[in-house]
């Protein structure tokens, strides 16, 4: 039982919240964080994703059942109706492609461990293993194979510098207290603790602001 | 760092003064005079990436074991009246005419030797100069402003000009960073009367 | 595919965003229910009041089947309010933001915290921050995005000439712009961990972003070896600065 059950018992007038309303929420914020942090961020494992997906496919057959009708009544709420499902493509589109694009850029990094592999979807694990075998016969075909053996990887860490990129966990990002919390942030001269309130904005290395995002105390902005 | 980074891969190659520890035989041709041996105590630049090698490399002689193949000095670019001018004006001086790689250099640098006060004066800088190249970015994207001050009155004419000609790739790349955030600004205020 | 954006919302997505915030319009026209992704429409009555997402209003002004109420805080006396706090009071942060839901009712302890409760983590755009029930006198987080959006679009709904209200807004923008501006240029502010941009509104953060992000990584990068030799010592001197007494001393306090 959640906090939610033991207060619509004690408080018949507490209503929840309804579905819709908090799967658009939660996926407003999975996009702004996306598109926010340095790396890529987990896939949502509360089926978030198929939901909306389900919902979005359901909303487009509707769209083609109402076209047929002709009541210019009917005919406003079809534009209302397609305005949304435009916004909702488009929050879908841009938070997938804002995840391509962190994979294209460190596919080998995102490749190299069980417990960043775990980050992907199913789908974008699929397509980050293929672009990369793909790419990697594309280098041998035309150049990596006329290396010698020893100089044929793309994953040395020879000479103390690694060829696999990783994201730069350090950067500074912006991020939203949900609540009042204390927040620790590195810095050069100085490593602050600071007590900040609910809505506060800060800027604070990634690293840092990680653990209070993940755990819902903040959200990137 | 990065290993496909540019900008780091040119820092590299930048040329650091070094002092040769020990004699190395055939290694003459460093210093103008091939066939012969290089002498301890030849003076002679070599690229960062080559410095930084043979200066963590230990030669392995048995009699002295932890001599290393050169001592390095820090570059002309962070030579001490560079610094010095830095630490009076900041603005003053064109970092670009120094090394075009700069901060990054400085920061390669400081990597390889403990320099607090080389850290201190050039944080300031950057900060310092950050200021001055968001007010031009500022001025040159359109900026917010009533209008009024457009880019003549401080414009890319004259001192303004100079400053930015002398920015380093850092410098440069926060310049478009400011610029662009402006632009962008500009042009969601003009739209949105539009449509 | 891979979208070739820079980390962070663009304007336009901030601008997108700000769409999401929940406007209180009054219809002109009946409309029933509709239902949506994001859940149900309320179903529109005249005179009645109800409270719509801003595209939704928009779409609504621009077919004159509904008024849009501009919230209180852009009222011309609550703007005029907040560029003197933001000017003269406090000329060196920005004006507080409006008070969270859950500390929105201190005197009716019981509404408090079913809001804090069911509205759990809402933050903008999902705060009703741009209602007619906002509180005047504070800017939300997406205060010029709505402003400007309801000045082009319903700016006869405003309650005086909207020319009056747009130059208020120019004043409000240029004040706060010098802040933004002065809060890159002190390097205390990066020698640390932590800086506040308490009150910052969405769009002027999509506009520096960048560039603030850049000169703190700079720093960040130029402090390195600094920070790391600090680490050494602290973690070997057990955190004190053992060569120095008085700071000792002051660190016990």
């Amino acid at each position: 039982m959640d906090i939610d059950d033991i207060l619509r018992e004690v408080d018949p007038t507490f209503h929840e919240v309804p579905q819709e309303k908090r799967d658009l929420q939660d996926l407003t914020r999975a996009w702004v964080a996306e598109r926010s942090a340095p790396e890529l961020l987990s896939w949502p494992s509360d089926g978030l994703f198929e939901r909306i997906s389900d919902s979005i496919r359901r909303q487009i057959e509707r769209i083609e059942e109402m076209t047929g009708d002709m009541d210019p009544k009917t005919n406003f709420a079809l534009i209302v109706i397609q305005t949304e499902l435009e916004r909702f493509k488009f929050l879908v589109r841009s938070y997938l492609r804002a995840r391509l694009s962190k994979i294209d850029r460190h596919a080998l990094h995102y490749l190299s461990t069980d417990e960043l592999r775990a980050r992907l979807s199913d789908t974008e694990m699929a397509y980050a293993s293929r672009h990369q075998a793909l790419l990697h016969n594309h280098y041998l075909s035309s150049f990596l194979s006329s290396f010698p053996p020893a100089l044929q990887n793309l994953n040395d860490t020879s000479g103390g510098i690694a060829m696999v990129d990783t994201p730069d966990l350090e950067s500074a990002v912006f991020i939203r207290l949900l609540n009042d919390s204390l927040v620790m942030g590195r810095g050069v001269d100085t490593d602050d603790t600071s007590e900040f309130q609910e809505g506060d904005i800060v800027i604070l290395r990634w690293s840092d602001a990680k653990s209070l995002v993940e755990s819902g105390r903040a959200e990137l902005v | 760092m990065s290993y496909y980074d540019i900008d780091s891969i040119l820092t590299d190659a930048e040329k650091i003064p070094c002092t040769f520890q020990l004699d190395v035989p055939e290694l003459g041709y460093l210093d103008n005079s091939p066939g012969q041996t290089l002498k301890a105590g030849a003076r002679v630049a070599l690229p960062l990436w080559l410095a930084e090698l043979l200066a963590i490399t230990s030669t392995g002689s048995s009699d002295d074991q932890n001599k290393s193949y050169v001592a390095f000095d820090l570059p002309h670019a962070l030579r001490n009246d560079v610094v010095q001018a830095l630490k009076a004006e900041p603005l003053a001086v064109p970092l670009r005419d120094q090394s075009a790689h700069f901060y990054s250099l400085a920061t390669h640098m400081m990597d390889l030797s403990e320099e607090p006060e080389l850290s201190a004066t050039l944080r300031k800088t950057f900060v310092r100069r950050a200021a001055e190249i968001a007010l031009h970015a500022r001025k040159l994207g359109g900026g917010t402003g009533k209008g009024d001050e457009g880019g003549s009155n401080l414009g890319v004419g004259g001192a303004g000009e100079e400053f930015l000609r002398g920015l380093d790739e850092w410098e440069r790349r926060l310049f478009r960073k400011a610029h662009d955030g402006t632009r962008a600004g500009k042009e969601w205020m003009e739209k949105i009367k539009k449509n | 595919m891979a979208l070739p954006l820079p980390p962070g919302l663009t304007q336009p997505e901030v601008a997108f965003l700000a769409e999401m915030e929940l406007v209180t319009i009054v219809p002109r026209q009946r409309l029933e229910s509709i239902s949506l992704l994001g859940g149900q429409t309320p179903p529109l009555r005249p005179p009645h009041r109800a409270e719509l997402p801003l595209w939704l209003a928009l779409l609504l002004k621009k077919q004159r089947r509904a008024n849009i109420v501009p919230p209180p805080w852009l009222h011309p006396a609550s703007l005029s309010e907040i560029i003197t706090r933001e000017s003269k009071d406090n000329p060196d942060a920005f004006s507080s933001p409006p008070p969270p839901p859950s500390r929105a009712h201190p005197t009716e302890p019981g509404r408090a915290r079913r809001l804090a409760e069911s509205d759990a983590n809402l933050s903008p755009p999902f705060q009703p921050s741009c209602t007619a029930d906002a509180p005047a006198g504070y800017l939300p987080y997406h205060w010029l995005e709505v402003a400007e959006a309801l000045l082009a679009h319903a700016g006869d709904d405003m309650p005086v000439a909207a020319g009056e209200v747009r130059s208020l807004l120019r004043d409000l923008v240029e004040v706060r712009a010098a802040k933004m501006r002065s809060s890159t240029s002190t390097l205390e502010s990066f020698g640390g961990g932590l800086t506040s941009l308490r009150g910052v509104g969405a769009m002027e953060l999509a506009e520096s972003r960048g560039f603030v992000l850049g000169v703190v990584d700079g720093v960040r990068k130029l402090g390195a070896s600094a920070e790391a030799t600090r680490r050494e010592e602290e973690e070997f001197g057990g955190g004190r600065d053992v060569s120095d007494d008085e700071s000792d001393e002051d660190m016990g306090i």
